[in-house]
């Protein structure tokens, strides 16, 4: 026993003398329940998605449709957009023609069109527009329901005033207002009220279909029912309708980045090797200088990372019919620019960190912390304000963001190049550092 | 040829380097000994430009040696300490790693490879893996890696670690021929006998500071004794230690005497004594004192420590 307890106590005193041991024991997972605690909302009082751009064209000058931008607009899962800048810098009202190149362009992913003709004349109900880039599963079903929520809790008058239209259509607007105003009397007299109020009610369509207690957030079944009936939504999908495997297409930029991160950490680990082996002191005493190096640790880096990313999206073609063939080139592009903003991620820790294990705690860490914020399990959009934001600092962000505009909107070169400016940006910005480390740090241990 | 001056070095609040100053000349073979510890990687380190000095200044020729500047170190090889090689590489494709950085190619990188390999009796071997190698052969082929830019200068730091008998001789053949052709080596050790065998010149090198400088004859003319005495510590000798404190320095090491005499005392006083006391001459060695038994004098303590 007494040897034991020796064994034990050795390994406390060396536990305790490894800084990188002792951060990951007791920091790090504060550090990532704080995180990932923010992710995924814990004890926010609504823990539903919020801020997700909605674009609204409301093109009717019924005030219902006023009524339901509003409550868009207060509906804390969407930022509703009305407004867009035009080429002179100036800010107009949205358009209808304007919202698939927006839509293309990412500037949001969904809108909801309120048409002239929302309440006609010629049939009975509401017409409403909805287009979406479903690029993201899970969030295209979360504002689908949302939306369609607050159309039904704000659509009742809307439903009246397209009875009204519809019987107008079929007996004359004199003969209309005639039967409203012997109904408003009739009601006054059976149920008490002013037959003036009661028929001005009638004439803006407010049957008292949405008053009951709950409604706004909560219609009954039957109510929905109606609605549903009533209401007839146009879809209209403006980018991903010809993806061959959506559901594969959506996510495998995900498993892309999260495969390559683990893979170039563990790479750039392959430093301490050379270092712990005088292999720096033989190299470096020769006409080599410490950044020549990191650089060539970087390129073989990348140049891993491409390979590796080809294995994967091949995989991804063979097994899930992922349209590789038709996006090489572009394809091949954002491979580059993801493994190099990787590895230069790998190079950073290495140079950080001053042995392997330490290399691989910390490397571990910012995997998971950068995957979770930068929305590789879970949509961005579903994440609080702070941490949406957060997520745009990301590589993992920007990479799926590249991946999914080649495989998901089957983008040209020129509307990939800003995703590919900031995925170089990072990967230049972090080979500066870990450049500049590298060249002062003590890189022999 | 390497001239340093006043050089210091701190890491942290440990000293490595002290204020040394150091000549080095075109074609010695130059023995830096010293305990573990003392301050000899780290000269060779700011030699080879891995390290930066805090204070003083290193020339090569003339040319200021500084971190900084790669194409100055050129003219120098180093042999780490550890092996660095690639050990799933073959002893042909580590050579050609290292002799491409060094800008070497074609028929001369093969040539010198091929040269290489059959100097330290490795040719049989090339197309083995380095980790297949047993540590001598590692530690041949480590210094092969160092010598195929023909450098000007070559640092070897501690090269014979954890050797087998063998290779050592076959490394110690081979450097001292090519000294012989007129490669200047800095050689750090902290065997005595290495620096013996070897070094035209040796520095003792300890706690940051050189102690000594000079020849092997020059260094031990330091020490108050020419020459010392060995015999077996036994009861017959008992006697022989209790009378020889006035004459000089009795030692005991493991189961024998060291004795060495005190400055003006004669070698023939030492043997009348042992006549007298009836103890037969084959039980004494005499011999040159050692760079040990210098090292111990200088800085009170033992090589081994």
């Amino acid at each position: 026993m007494r040897t034991i307890l020796v064994l034990v106590r050795k390994d406390f005193t060396t536990f305790f003398r490894n800084k990188a041991a002792v951060s990951l024991t007791f920091i790090v997972p504060f550090a990532l329940i704080w995180i990932f605690g923010g992710v995924f909302g814990i004890n926010r009082k609504d823990t539903g998605p919020s801020g997700i751009p909605l674009a609204v064209v409301n093109a009717s000058d019924n005030p219902a449709a006023a009524k339901l931008l509003a409550a868009l607009q207060a509906e804390p899962a969407f930022k509703v957009i009305t407004t867009t800048t035009a080429a002179d810098k100036s800010s107009r009202s949205l358009r209808e023609e304007d919202l698939a190149p927006l839509m293309r362009d990412n500037k949001f992913r969904f809108a909801l069109v309120i048409p002239a003709d929302v309440v006609s004349e010629q049939e009975f109900g509401l017409h409403l527009k909805i287009y979406s880039n479903p690029r993201n599963e899970i969030e295209t079903q979360m504002v689908n329901g949302i939306l369609q929520k607050t159309i039904f809790a704000n659509v009742p008058q809307l439903l009246g005033q397209s009875l009204l239209a519809r019987g107008r259509a079929f007996i004359g607007p004199d003969r209309q207002n005639s039967f409203n105003r012997g109904l408003a009397d009739n009601i006054a007299r059976s149920f008490g009220g002013s037959a003036d109020e009661i028929l001005k009610d009638l004439e803006s369509g407010n049957f008292g279909f949405g008053e009951r207690e709950g409604s706004s957030a909560g219609a009954n079944a039957a109510g929905e029912s109606l609605f549903t009936q009533a209401v007839h939504i146009e879809s209209v999908q403006v980018a991903g309708q010809d993806v061959t495997s959506p559901a594969a297409t959506r996510i495998v930029g995900g498993w892309a980045m999260q495969f390559l991160l683990f893979a170039l950490s563990g790479a750039a680990t392959a430093l301490f090797y050379e270092r712990d082996h005088g292999i720096f002191h033989r190299i470096l005493a020769g006409p080599v200088g410490r950044s020549q190096i990191l650089w060539s640790k970087f390129l073989f880096g990348v140049s891993v990372g491409v390979l590796q990313l080809t294995v994967l999206f091949v995989g991804g073609r063979m097994l899930y019919g992922i349209d590789v063939e038709n996006h090489i080139g572009m394809l091949l592009l954002m491979c580059v620019f993801a493994a190099s903003a990787c590895t230069a991620f790998g190079m950073l820790i290495a140079s950080l960190t001053s042995s392997p294990e330490a290399a691989s705690g910390l490397a571990t860490f910012v995997i998971l912390v950068m995957c979770a914020v930068g929305g590789a399990w879970f949509p961005v959009t579903f994440m609080p304000e702070f941490f949406q934001q957060l997520s745009k600092l990301t590589l993992v962000y920007w990479a799926m963001e590249g991946f999914a505009q080649v495989l998901w909107a089957n983008a040209s070169f020129v509307e990939l190049l800003p995703t590919l400016g900031i995925l170089g940006g990072i990967a230049l910005a972090v080979m500066g550092i870990a450049v500049w480390r590298f060249n002062r740090g003590n890189i022999f241990g | 040829m390497l001239s340093l001056e006043n050089i210091t070095k701190r890491y942290g609040a440990l000293t490595a380097l002290d204020g040394v100053s150091l000549r080095i000349e075109a074609g010695e073979f130059f023995g830096l000994l010293g305990p573990n510890g003392a301050g000899k990687s780290t000269l060779m380190s700011l030699v080879a430009g891995l390290r930066a000095p805090d204070a003083g200044g290193l020339t090569l020729n003339g040319h200021p040696l500084t971190a900084d500047d790669p194409s100055a170190r050129l003219a120098l090889g180093l042999v780490p300490q550890h092996i660095a090689l690639y050990p799933k590489l073959s002893a042909e494709q580590n050579l050609r790693v290292f002799g491409q950085l060094y800008g070497l190619g074609g028929a001369t990188l093969r040539e010198r490879i091929d040269e290489g390999l059959e100097a330290m009796q490795l040719a049989d071997r090339r197309r083995d893996k380095v980790q297949t190698f047993s540590g001598g052969m590692q530690r041949r082929l480590n210094i092969i890696a160092s010598l195929l830019h023909r450098p000007k200068l070559l640092l070897c730091d501690e090269p014979t670690v954890g050797v087998d008998p063998q290779s050592r001789n076959a490394i110690f053949e081979f450097l001292e021929r090519l000294n012989r052709e007129g490669l200047t080596v800095i050689y750090s050790t902290h065997y005595m006998e290495e620096a013996t065998r070897l070094c035209s010149r040796i520095g003792i090198i300890d706690h940051g500071k050189i102690h000594a400088l000079g020849t092997l004859d020059e260094l031990l003319l330091k020490l108050p004794f020419e020459e010392e005495i060995r015999f077996p510590a036994d009861g017959g000798t008992a006697a022989l230690v209790a009378q020889l404190g006035a004459q000089g320095t009795v030692e005991k090491t493991e189961d024998s005497y060291r004795f060495r005499p005190h400055a003006g005392v004669k070698l023939s006083q030492f043997y009348t004594l042992t006549e007298s006391l009836g103890l037969p001459a084959r039980l004494f060695t005499s011999q040159r004192p050692t760079l040990e038994a210098l090292f111990l004098h200088l800085t009170g303590r033992t090589l081994r420590e």
